[in-house]
């Protein structure tokens, strides 16, 4: 897909601010004998929009994954502001009532969208949208109703806040689940692949939305395949290879200088 | 029908249906925690609940009612107590209770198989605990596919209930044997026994089919449960 509109501008504060936010450092995870990040480390400053490519396996989304704590990485730790939010364990580690309060708080401030949308069928596209405020935040009914309706207004849903959400089409339901991250006020976002199950019209109406997030300022994390888009929108540009950052740079960098070989074959593929 | 002999047959169905309904909300909710206790990754909540399910279901119902009402009273008298001596109307709901529990654990345990990971995942992403996913997000889901495998074994309880009329209990197929043989007209009174039973189990089934027509026009998930059932 191309993109033809150019890069969002920000606002001067967000970019003025380069704190970093979210650091992941010497990060392992291991699926049994299988080593599938072997030291990852990163930081997210603030406002930062960071896109990782790699080729499939390389490890990109099990990455995100260990930033919130998803998967339990083996070493390694994250920081979230400065302050320790988790460090490595046994894979077969049972998490401790402490650990599950702190990966709680992570998850509270790091919001994630995942590539199969999973919005909860059971409830309408408001209520999906209030369950964070809701049920995490505890805030009362009404508060947690005008963050819905903020965030659906912000992701051009309003109007289809009374219906299952079954019934929209998927850039519409990940565009709910953009909200539904939202609606938690998250520091940062992660989007694992949100365009991949997505035909290309689809996926034009949620990169809007992210393009639109950028703008704003708010600080996000993307695994995607689309070369264009990662181009258009990044700050930063990370290649994964073989559970490793083979690379970084300004997407200039890495799409016109190509330092690693890895990155022209994966272009190349691409 | 003379009016006293349709009296005790509405009398007995009512029992029926009383039996029927004590016996299957306790059968579900025994089921859920059979389920979870089968599902934990710890092997003392594991293994109760493996034994107690493959056990019931591999012994008959009708063992279990002669087991539960008669050994047990046997015991007492052993024993020198009649604290182990029950109703018989409380021994049938408890029988029915257990016995279906080990094929609604079954039920419950493919119904939480069947919801995607990916909504845990999703619960837990925006901050909820482990307890809230799994109660707020997966269980509501889990629940709502198990609906018509649920309805299908309250039918199939319906009719077994006749088997708790062996401990005495007054119900559909005890009062027609016994309104039958006071009148000769033991066949006759065995057909109106099973017209009352179609009424009380067709509504069940277009209840259930209704309910699995909606959960299949909302693209839920629908549970295969070929190697679960046994009634």
């Amino acid at each position: 897909m191309i993109m033809t509109e150019s890069k969002p501008k920000k606002n001067e504060a967000a970019v003025a601010a380069t704190d970093q936010i979210l650091v992941a450092q010497g990060i392992k995870k291991s699926f049994g004998p299988k080593q599938v990040l072997k030291g990852v480390d990163l930081a997210v400053n603030k406002a930062e929009v960071l896109v990782i490519l790699g080729p499939n396996g390389c490890g990109k989304s099990t990455f995100l994954r260990c930033l919130n704590l998803l998967e339990q990485y083996q070493e390694g730790r994250v920081l979230l502001k400065g302050q320790v939010v988790s460090e490595g364990r046994p894979e077969n580690h049972v998490p401790t009532r402490a650990e599950q309060q702190q990966a709680q708080y992570l998850r509270r401030h790091v919001g994630m969208v995942f590539q199969r949308f999973n919005l909860f069928p059971h409830w309408s596209v408001i209520e999906n949208v209030m369950s964070g405020p809701r049920y995490v935040l505890n805030k009362p009914l009404e508060e947690c109703r005008a963050i819905a309706e903020e965030t659906l207004k912000h992701v051009g849903l309003w109007e289809k806040h009374p219906c299952d959400p079954l019934t929209l089409s998927g850039g519409q339901q990940q565009r709910v689940a953009i909200a539904r991250s939202l609606a938690m006020s998250p520091d940062v976002m992660l989007f694992d692949e949100a365009t991949s199950a997505l035909d290309p019209v689809l996926t034009k109406e949620v990169l809007r939305v992210i393009r639109d997030l950028a703008a704003e300022g708010m600080t996000m994390l993307l695994v995607t395949h689309d070369m264009d888009f990662a181009r258009d929108i990044a700050d930063r540009v990370i290649f994964m290879e073989g559970g490793y950052i083979a690379a970084q740079g300004t997407p200039e960098y890495i799409f016109d200088e190509r330092p690693v070989p890895g990155i022209q074959r994966f272009l190349e593929k691409g | 029908m003379q009016p006293q002999v349709l009296q005790r047959f509405l009398t007995a169905t009512g029992n029926t249906l009383l039996l029927t309904l004590l016996s299957m909300p306790l059968a579900v909710c025994l089921g859920l925690a059979l389920a979870l206790m089968r599902s934990s990754r710890h092997r003392w909540l594991s293994w109760p609940a493996s034994v107690y399910i493959e056990v019931v279901r591999g012994t008959p119902l009708l063992v279990q009612l002669y087991l539960v009402y008669f050994s047990l009273a046997q015991l007492g008298v052993h024993w020198g107590t009649d604290l182990l001596t029950f109703d018989a109307f409380y021994v049938g709901v408890a029988c029915l209770a257990g016995n279906y529990a080990a094929y609604e654990a079954e039920i419950h345990r493919a119904g939480l198989q069947a919801i995607d990971k990916g909504q845990r995942e999703a619960a837990l992403s925006i901050g909820m605990s482990e307890r809230q996913s799994f109660f707020r997000v997966v269980l509501p889901q889990a629940f709502r596919i198990v609906i018509p495998p649920v309805i299908n074994d309250l039918i199939a309880m319906l009719k077994d209930s006749c088997l708790v009329s062996v401990i005495g209990v007054q119900e559909l197929l005890t009062v027609a044997q016994s309104v039958g043989k006071s009148r000769a007209a033991v066949a006759e009174m065995l057909v109106v026994a099973a017209i009352f039973y179609l009424a009380l189990s067709l509504p069940c089934y277009y209840l259930g089919k209704y309910i699995e027509n909606r959960l299949k026009a909302r693209g839920m998930p629908e549970l295969h449960l070929d190697n679960v059932h046994g009634h």
